[in-house]
């Protein structure tokens, strides 16, 4: 199956295409993507992520066409 | 007509005249409302060349197109004019209640021209407007004033008031115009164009309600994004003490991808703007001692002390603007603070704890909340200010200033009890602040001595506070867009979560793992994200948008859905797009009618890493401004060399069409 991922600027992207979209095996869990991306471990615990914008945990499986966001501050005003 | 009104009122107050003109369905159609119906109304009618404090200026409260059809994050309105400060196009824009208000008394915008001989304010109600006397206000402060004229209104409903407050009235150009008792409309010197039309107030109490060709459709876009934002929440074991961790963490990656601007939700949710106070510390977003110094300097046994922890510890509540589903905004109590003075303020912006923190090297967080209320209410924009006081103590610590001018202060590197004293002479142009109450490439003018070289602006605007030598794009706005300094614009990391290449043809696409290094480098695709950014930010002004909103991504705030179901159009994303392009390139033909040359809003060279930083994260770091500008107007269809729009660009606008003469 092929998930989006939004890697936010603590992650590594060497795992996703240009696209960022990634291929997981059938049965592959919220936490095997944040390991394919290396979040690191505080903001992991933190549970600093979503999937199709609603709270999800490490062993929450995917399915194909899901989205997964991590966090990512942005400064604006 | 469909979202919008379809007329403005307009008040003469040299001759007390009051009518009102209806605005054609393709002027919305082509320029929207907002800023786009600003520019079309102030090129018309202002005379080329015109005094912008004298009687010829326009001064407009326009509120945006999609404001009260049911749209979330659409609350905003823009105050339009002349500006006294850059001698070009002005506009600030400000949430709060105003913005539908105007929409509820049946206009899109109300537009100001000539001078009151005595102070006035104008009521609206749905009887009709009316110039009613100021006198009894005039001389109070914004908040003051608001309530005595919140009291005279004697209807069921609460009115909405826009109001000055004394640095407005003494003309400051570097104040701005205040609503819902200390949000501001800052830039631009807004303020004092409505000060030297002596006008102290707007006071609005309508009833009409707003049409949408298609309100179920707003109505669901509306949920969409309401459900997204409700359920984007950190855990509440997430402290402000992560953030510069987080910060740190994010400045080690030598590249970046394409982000979900839905995840910054939780920090605007959790602290508003303030979680910037530590976040942009170790990335360099933050600006310190005056641009010339970094995180080595306001290090973490200062910037500990804007944790925005220890701000929202005082947060008695939490409020919304019109049409906000984040809310970053709230109430603090300061009565301890103060001893008394107040009880209350606004929770500080990110903008005023840095423009009063870290860029002064001033770590007294209860300085920071007594200065944010006095500017508040004095109507004084923070930013400016905080610029301007960095001059002025960057012109001390270097012999330029001594005590003898600054009246026996001691203007050093964060000396708070100093920064509070000069700010209130600023407010009072009481000696040395009036040197430095119009902003610092006034108080240029008036020091010399070589003092520009401490002088931080683009164009004569003090910037916002985050740094182009850590995002070059937003060096690239500071400099490129017709008001220069605005941090609002466009930024590479904006661009990264707004996602416009999903809908926008010719936007390119942020791919995963691009080199930060590219950002660095003025490029074709670097230009047509720019060009992209300017382009939707239009939109935004148009359509009473707040910029929280619009870096969400356009994935979730639907713009161009949303202007399709309030209006029917049925316009292409593209199409939307050529309406921004349409509305900059009119506010940039205003410039270039006001003799203004665009080169000349180049940001200050230490801005731009020209010498570059010797330490911390921006280190090294030189931005091509030049050749980043040229290839920005460029892209835009303008001169690449003078940043003119061309007469090609012009005619396939249609804005030869719009407006009445194109010089």
């Amino acid at each position: 199956m092929r998930v989006k991922v939004y890697p936010g600027p603590f992650c590594s992207a060497d795992a996703l295409d240009e696209d960022g979209f990634i291929e997981l095996q059938e049965g592959a869990t919220v936490g095997d993507v944040l390991k394919a991306v290396k979040l690191p471990l505080p903001l992991k615990l933190m549970g600093l992520y979503m999937v199709n914008y609603k709270k999800a945990k490490q062993d929450t499986r995917l399915k194909d066409g899901d989205i997964i966001s991590i966090i990512g501050p942005m400064a604006g005003g | 007509m469909k979202g919008y009104m379809g007329k403005v009122l307009l008040v003469d107050l040299t001759t007390k005249e009051i009518v009102e003109q209806k605005i054609e369905d393709e002027i919305y159609e082509k320029l929207l409302s907002g800023v786009g119906l600003g520019a079309y109304m102030l090129y018309n009618n202002i005379p080329k060349g015109a005094d912008p404090l004298g009687p010829d200026n326009m001064l407009g409260f326009v509120s945006g197109l999609l404001t009260g059809t049911g749209s979330v994050m659409t609350g905003r309105w823009m105050a339009v004019c002349k500006s006294p400060i850059t001698g070009g196009w002005g506009d600030a824009n400000c949430g709060g209640t105003l913005s539908p208000a105007i929409k509820q008394c049946g206009y899109d915008g109300i537009f100001f021209k000539g001078i009151s001989e005595k102070p006035v304010y104008l009521y609206v109600d749905s009887t009709g407007a009316e110039l009613r006397d100021a006198a009894h206000v005039w001389g109070k402060d914004a908040v003051e004033a608001e309530e005595t004229l919140g009291k005279e209104s004697t209807g069921r409903k609460r009115p909405a008031i826009a109001v000055i407050g004394q640095a407005a009235e003494k003309l400051s150009l570097i104040s701005g115009i205040v609503n819902d008792k200390g949000r501001i409309a800052a830039r631009s010197g807004v303020g004092a164009v409505m000060g030297s039309k002596r006008l102290k107030a707007v006071v609005l109490v309508g009833s009409q309600s707003v049409k949408s060709d298609n309100p179920e459709a707003v109505k669901a876009l509306s949920k969409e994004y309401s459900a997204k934002v409700k359920n984007a929440n950190l855990p509440g074991i997430v402290k402000g003490n992560l953030l510069p961790i987080m910060s740190s963490l994010m400045s080690k990656g030598k590249t970046y991808s394409a982000g979900d601007g839905m995840m910054s939700a939780p920090m605007m949710k959790k602290w508003g703007t303030i979680f910037t106070n530590t976040f942009g510390m170790p990335n360099g977003d933050a600006p310190v001692k005056n641009w010339g110094g970094s995180v080595v300097d306001y290090n973490k046994s200062y910037y500990k002390n804007v944790n925005p922890d220890k701000i929202i510890k005082r947060e008695e509540k939490k409020y919304y603007c019109y049409s906000c589903v984040i809310g970053c905004g709230g109430v603090c109590d300061i009565k301890d603070i103060t001893k008394g003075e107040f009880t209350h303020t606004h929770k500080p912006e990110y903008e005023t704890v840095n423009a009063f923190g870290a860029l002064l090297m001033n770590k007294d967080l209860d300085s920071i909340f007594y200065i944010n209320e006095i500017l508040n209410r004095a109507g004084m924009d923070s930013i400016s200010a905080g610029n301007t006081v960095a001059y002025a103590i960057e012109c001390y610590e270097n012999g330029i200033l001594t005590k003898a001018d600054t009246d026996g202060l001691e203007l050093t590197w964060g000396n708070a009890d100093a920064i509070v004293k000069l700010i209130k002479k600023m407010i009072a142009r009481e000696g040395i602040g009036d040197v430095l109450a119009d902003g610092v490439k006034q108080a240029v003018k008036r020091i010399g001595r070589g003092s520009d070289k401490y002088a931080m602006h683009a164009g004569g605007q003090e910037p916002g506070m985050h740094d182009g030598r850590m995002d070059p794009m937003m060096g690239l706005h500071f400099s490129a867009d017709p008001t220069p300094g605005r941090h609002t614009i466009g930024s590479d990391t904006y661009y990264n979560y707004m996602q416009l290449w999903q809908y926008v043809s010719w936007a390119p696409k942020v791919k995963s793992r691009t080199p930060k290094a590219e950002q660095y480098i003025a490029s074709e695709e670097g230009a047509l994200k720019s060009v992209a950014g300017s382009c939707y930010k239009q939109l935004i002004d148009g359509i009473g948008g707040c910029i929280f909103a619009m870096i969400t991504g356009a994935q979730h705030f639907r713009v161009f859905d949303y202007l399709n179901a309030a209006t029917g159009w049925n316009k292409t994303p593209d199409e939307y797009m050529e309406i921004g392009r349409r509305m900059q390139t009119l506010r940039q033909m205003f410039n270039i009618r006001e003799g203004i040359e665009p080169v000349s809003f180049k940001l200050h060279d230490r801005l731009a890493g020209v010498p570059p930083l010797k330490e911390g994260p921006n280190a090294g770091k030189t931005l091509p401004i030049l050749d980043m500008m040229k290839g920005h107007w460029r892209a835009f269809g303008w001169d690449g060399d003078t940043g003119a729009p061309t007469s090609e660009t012009i005619t396939k606008l249609q804005l030869d069409k719009l407006i009445k003469e194109v010089v």
